[in-house]
């Protein structure tokens, strides 16, 4: 894959670079400002892009508002954002347009190099990638949401793991479940919900992120 | 009828108070006007007899001035709700010292008694409150005083004139009615504005409440500001570093197991990674505390509606997203709105609150409205009263009104620039 990746701390860049080219993917461009990742965004077109939120040079939200002014320009421009802090309202905004492709972590989600390039593939691929720190709050018990109170325990997990991005069997995996459990527990959760069952499981997870993102 | 009724009972009370006020007001010449009688009762021959009507004036009317004005204020507010602030100065304590001498912050005295008492001539003596108090012990007869002593006058007049047969007297003692009728809801009312303009605190002694106000806000700052540096310190020490330490230790044991035990230095690797991860969740929680991040990235506004998506409760906002303040005020009110969220979940176990955000032309205006039990109040010590003080560093007021049983309204008020 052909990467973009844009952080204003040298010494994150640098590891950044060398994790994913560990992985055998191609960095193609780096930057270290809001308007260097937008321009970078726009010249490279890039399969997927690593964004951190806080740059220079206001040390505002410039990377994240790059971010969002290029997935306008180019919709379903992959884009995985990393911060040190998570909000509902930044995920809300990355979600808003309903295209898909975009992810947002927290930056110790690299410790976990292999699921942090899983979510970067995912994303690529049009997916996304939810921090459990967003999801987690959106399904709070507190949640005003009714519809999420008649869910049981097995189904209230295994929609939070799917609204962060995981797959049918990557839910298995994590929740040490059989494939068909998986997609038992699903389809009676979406009858629940009153979402349309649906295979593809990109379209699947966004249309829980709409539904959980509409409270 | 009805208004008939209602005007006549106006009309009565206000002679009621008419001749309250008159006798306020006109003490003092009465005393004066008794030390001339006394001297003309001596009479001019006697040369001494100027003594004693000059000693009654220079005594009574000082000893006097006070418990008038005190009167005065107390009518003032009790009849029209003006709050006319006094401004007396307060005595400081007196202090016994290591010599057995009592201190008085003047004079050092033998006996407590001689110093409070030494004490109480000097403070008032030093007040300007006193000098205004006298000053308005010559203003107040001529003002409201006399026209306070209409209605009564009139009044007296008719009884008299209206007693005799002769029509001057008669027609003069229906004039004296008149006035006591028409006057009487009205005379009074002059009290207000006379006390307001004349027995208000001067621009010197706002300033001097000031300055002591601001001096006590400064030893409040200053202990918060400490007492926040010692939490950072503390979190900082126990949580972070130590946790650093211990990832150190973990790498360099590591490091010597690698070529031995591959396998335990795999496990020591794994271990440091989750205290990494530990101390990054740690540090962030302690930043949130410090400088909430989306405040700096996204103003006032938007961090106020990212609390209220985090909130358990369910928020409404109305705030102006443009809405940018100094950063100082942001963060003051930021904090306050999270600590007001906090106390409608943790206290009043409300559902739903309702926070909007204005700027009026003076200042910030944050109204905070929840649906639970109420019973809220700023007690000593208590969260309240410490974000009024937080609030008071900037000139700002926190409001409460919170009946038993619901619902909380909480306004927050801070006078300042909209950049």
């Amino acid at each position: 894959m052909r990467i973009v990746v844009a952080e204003d701390l040298y010494l994150l860049r640098d590891g950044m670079v060398r994790l994913i080219e560990a992985y055998g993917h191609q960095v193609v461009a780096t930057a270290a400002t809001g308007p260097e990742t937008l321009d970078a965004l726009r010249t490279w077109r890039p399969d997927v892009s690593v964004v951190d939120v806080r740059m220079p040079p206001t040390q505002s939200d410039e990377g994240l508002r790059a971010a969002l002014a290029a997935r306008a320009e180019m919709p379903g421009l992959p884009v995985l954002i990393l911060s040190q802090h998570v909000h509902q309202m930044y995920a809300r905004e990355l979600l808003a347009d309903g295209s898909g492709g975009v992810g947002y972590l927290l930056k110790e989600s690299v410790f976990e190099a292999d699921q942090f390039i899983g979510a970067l593939e995912r994303v690529a691929d049009g997916g996304t990638a939810m921090d459990p720190a967003v999801i987690a709050k959106l399904l709070s018990s507190n949640s005003p949401n009714r519809a999420l109170k008649g869910l049981t325990e097995r189904e209230h997990s295994v929609l939070g793991l799917m609204a962060e991005g995981l797959s049918n069997q990557a839910i298995g995996r994590r929740l040490f479940l059989s494939d068909s459990a998986v997609s038992k527990y699903t389809t009676s959760m979406f009858g629940k919900l009153g979402i349309a069952a649906d295979d593809d499981s990109n379209r699947r997870i966004l249309a829980v992120l709409t539904y959980l993102n509409s409270l | 009828m009805r208004q008939l009724g209602s005007w006549a009972a106006r009309a009565g009370m206000g002679f009621v108070r008419a001749c309250v006020v008159a006798v306020v007001g006109m003490l003092v010449p009465a005393v004066w006007a008794g030390a001339v009688a006394l001297g003309i009762w001596w009479g001019a021959g006697n040369p001494w007899s100027w003594l004693a009507p000059v000693v009654l004036v220079t005594v009574g009317t000082p000893a006097l001035s006070r418990p008038v004005c005190r009167t005065v204020r107390f009518l003032v507010a009790r009849w029209t709700g003006t709050v006319v602030p006094a401004g007396y100065r307060e005595a400081p304590p007196v202090m016994r010292m290591s010599t057995g001498h009592w201190w008085n912050g003047f004079t050092y005295e033998s006996s407590s008694r001689d110093a409070l008492m030494d004490q109480k001539w000097r403070v008032r003596w030093n007040d300007p409150a006193t000098w205004r108090d006298l000053r308005f012990m010559g203003i107040l007869p001529f003002t409201a005083g006399v026209v306070a002593c209409l209605p009564p006058a009139g009044a007296v007049v008719a009884a008299f004139g209206l007693s005799r047969s002769d029509p001057a007297a008669r027609l003069a003692g229906a004039l004296g009615l008149v006035v006591a009728v028409a006057g009487a809801p009205y005379a009074w009312r002059v009290l207000d504005p006379v006390a307001v303009r004349f027995l208000r605190p001067s621009a010197a002694m706002a300033m001097a409440d000031r300055v002591e106000e601001l001096t006590a806000q400064r030893v409040d700052t200053t202990i918060a500001q400490a007492a926040e540096i010692r939490r950072i310190e503390r979190d900082l020490h126990d949580g972070a570093q130590a946790r650093m330490v211990a990832l150190g230790l973990s790498l360099a044991t590591a490091e010597k197991l690698m070529e031995t035990n591959p396998e335990q230095a795999k496990a020591l690797m794994r271990e440091a990674r989750v205290d990494a991860a530990t101390s990054i969740t740690e540090l962030r929680g302690l930043i949130q505390g410090i400088s909430p991040p989306v405040l700096s990235e996204r103003g006032l506004a938007e961090a106020v509606r990212a609390l209220a998506l985090d909130s358990p409760l369910d928020v409404a906002v109305s705030a102006d997203p443009r809405l940018r303040l100094d950063a100082p005020i942001e963060s003051a009110v930021y904090f306050g709105v999270a600590e007001l969220l906090t106390n409608a979940l943790k206290h009043a176990r409300a559902s739903r609150a309702r926070v909007s955000l204005a700027w009026d032309g003076v200042g910030i205006v944050v109204e905070i409205e929840d649906d639970g039990g109420g019973g809220a109040e700023a007690r000593p010590g208590g969260g309240l009263a410490g974000l009024r003080r937080r609030l008071a560093v900037f000139d700002g007021t926190l409001e409460i009104t919170s009946p038993a049983g619901g619902p909380t309204r909480v306004r927050m008020a801070v006078p300042c620039e909209s950049l």
